[in-house]
């Protein structure tokens, strides 16, 4: 593997205990006398590499493993199966509603996500490109998440994403609740991240953003790499599967 | 270091998240066990026979309670924290080691503040008092153990947290906290001795209410305890762990 290699996986799979039976209690698991847990695939021999500054798009159908390998690759999810090789680090992937804190106001899970994340505590500088970024009042920050919309929520997590300078950004189809005006202006932060030199990676289910902005990309289909490529073609191959 | 600021953060949030829309907010870790003191000492106080009813029932009382809130507050941990689980690489074990952290820390003020209280109720002060620390020490050991446990299943078989809240005050009866230990019939004796917070409970009594130092044999009881149940949890939690993520 070249220094310049971020990422590397593989034949790496992922399996889970998958609860097939209907167990969900002791009673259950008395009454059938089976075992309740299956361990289910859901990547299998997944093998790519992403170098430095590089861009890659991950393009699937809802459910062929994306979020999976996400996770994975951020290193919360264990493969039992194949070599994982990861040189850097990694912003929070905030999808939309998973990470944020809904009891607590934005201000209080801007501190949290970022202690948790591994910055210091008071850090002001954090915080205030936060707040900038969202373009949030202040009002608004000391509500409860829960009060917010869904666009508000979407402002707050790319915002606490894009403040931790990570080497990797992860970017899983938070962009798609925003309205027009935060849209845009996420892309521009992206490509100014892209621009950095920093590494990418984009889960999308528009293939226009994917091709612009990515420089190479993988299909996922059925937990498996179907296409690995530039990212236009592999854009082709997911136009045609539908 | 990054480790600590992770867990204060965590342990902060578990302060704020519980005592929202409360009135008296962290005061409930006083009130709660006020309130049972007094119904013990409504339905106990007579029959037990103890002189002291009072310093003999809130020396157990307030260790009951730190194991009480610790597991409960825990059990649902890795449930609650799902969304955090799936978005950033925090080690799991942090989410119980944080509930019982803050519980700690309010176990410790209601030491002090039962220590300063039980001057109006006999208490002898002398440095034996100091030994109510490393007692601490070794049940939080314990109550971490049994936590574990609890919260790694939990995420697996929801009723075992429904199992606990129907389990806990039978335990609670089963430990001579408001009754002394002679009041058990002696072919059921067994039951209590099998009951691991009834040694820690003797240990903290004998400290805060014999005004005794506990025998080696009971120090070492206690600490095998601790060591088993602390082993027990970290063992049955690293075997689940990696597992969680897709069941919550």
């Amino acid at each position: 593997m070249s220094n310049d290699t971020l990422i590397s996986f593989d034949n790496v799979s992922i399996s889970f205990w998958q609860n097939n039976m209907g167990v969900h209690s002791i009673k259950d698991l008395i009454t059938n006398r089976k075992n309740p847990f299956v361990n289910k695939t859901i990547l299998k021999n997944i093998s790519f590499e992403v170098k430095r500054g590089e861009c890659m798009g991950i393009l699937g159908r809802n459910g062929s493993g994306k979020s999976t390998l996400l996770r994975t690759i951020a290193g919360l999810i264990k493969p039992q199966v194949g070599k994982m090789t990861i040189n850097g680090t990694f912003a929070p992937i905030l999808a939309i509603g998973a990470g944020l804190e809904l009891e607590l106001s934005g201000y209080e899970n801007m501190h949290l996500l970022l202690s948790l994340y591994g910055k210091a505590r008071k850090n002001t500088n954090a915080i205030q490109s936060i707040i900038d970024f969202s373009e949030l009042s202040d009002e608004v920050l000391r509500m409860p998440a829960k009060r917010y919309s869904s666009g508000m929520l979407a402002r707050l997590a790319f915002s606490i994403s894009v403040a931790n300078d990570a080497d990797i950004l992860i970017i899983d189809e938070v962009l798609a609740v925003g309205d027009q005006g935060f849209q845009t202006k996420c892309m521009e932060k992206i490509y100014q991240v892209k621009a950095e030199g920093k590494t990418i990676l984009f889960v999308s289910h528009f293939p226009d953003d994917v091709m612009r902005l990515c420089d190479t990309a993988i299909l996922l289909e059925n937990g498996t790499i179907s296409y690995r490529g530039p990212s236009k073609l592999v854009c082709e191959q997911y136009n045609n599967l539908f | 270091m990054q480790n600590i600021t992770r867990i204060y953060a965590l342990s902060k949030r578990n302060v704020i998240l519980r005592y929202k829309n409360s009135l008296v907010g962290f005061l409930w870790g006083f009130f709660k066990p006020l309130l049972y003191l007094l119904i013990l000492i409504i339905v106990f106080s007579r029959m037990s026979g103890i002189d002291n009813f009072v310093l003999y029932a809130t020396s157990g009382l307030i260790f009951w309670f730190y194991f009480a809130n610790v597991t409960n507050q825990s059990i649902a941990s890795i449930i609650a924290s799902a969304g955090i689980i799936k978005s950033l690489n925090v080690p799991v074990a942090f989410f119980p080691l944080s509930e019982i952290l803050s519980e700690l820390f309010n176990f410790m003020l209601t030491i002090f503040v039962f220590l300063v209280a039980m001057n109006w109720f006999g208490i002898v002060y002398s440095p034996k008092l100091f030994l109510i620390l490393p007692v601490a020490l070794l049940f939080s050991f314990f109550t971490l153990g049994i936590t574990l446990v609890l919260c790694a299943l939990n995420v697996f078989f929801r009723d075992v947290g429904i199992l606990w809240t129907t389990v806990q005050p039978a335990l609670f009866y089963l430990t001579p906290i408001a009754y002394p230990e002679n009041l058990i019939p002696t072919h059921y004796a067994f039951v209590v001795k099998f009951n691991p917070v009834y040694h820690f409970i003797k240990l903290a009594r004998t400290i805060l209410h014999d005004n005794a130092y506990p025998s080696s044999a009971l120090w070492l009881h206690c600490i095998i305890i601790a060591t088993l149940s602390f082993a027990v949890g970290y063992f049955v939690f690293n075997k689940l762990k990696n597992q969680f993520i897709s069941s919550i």
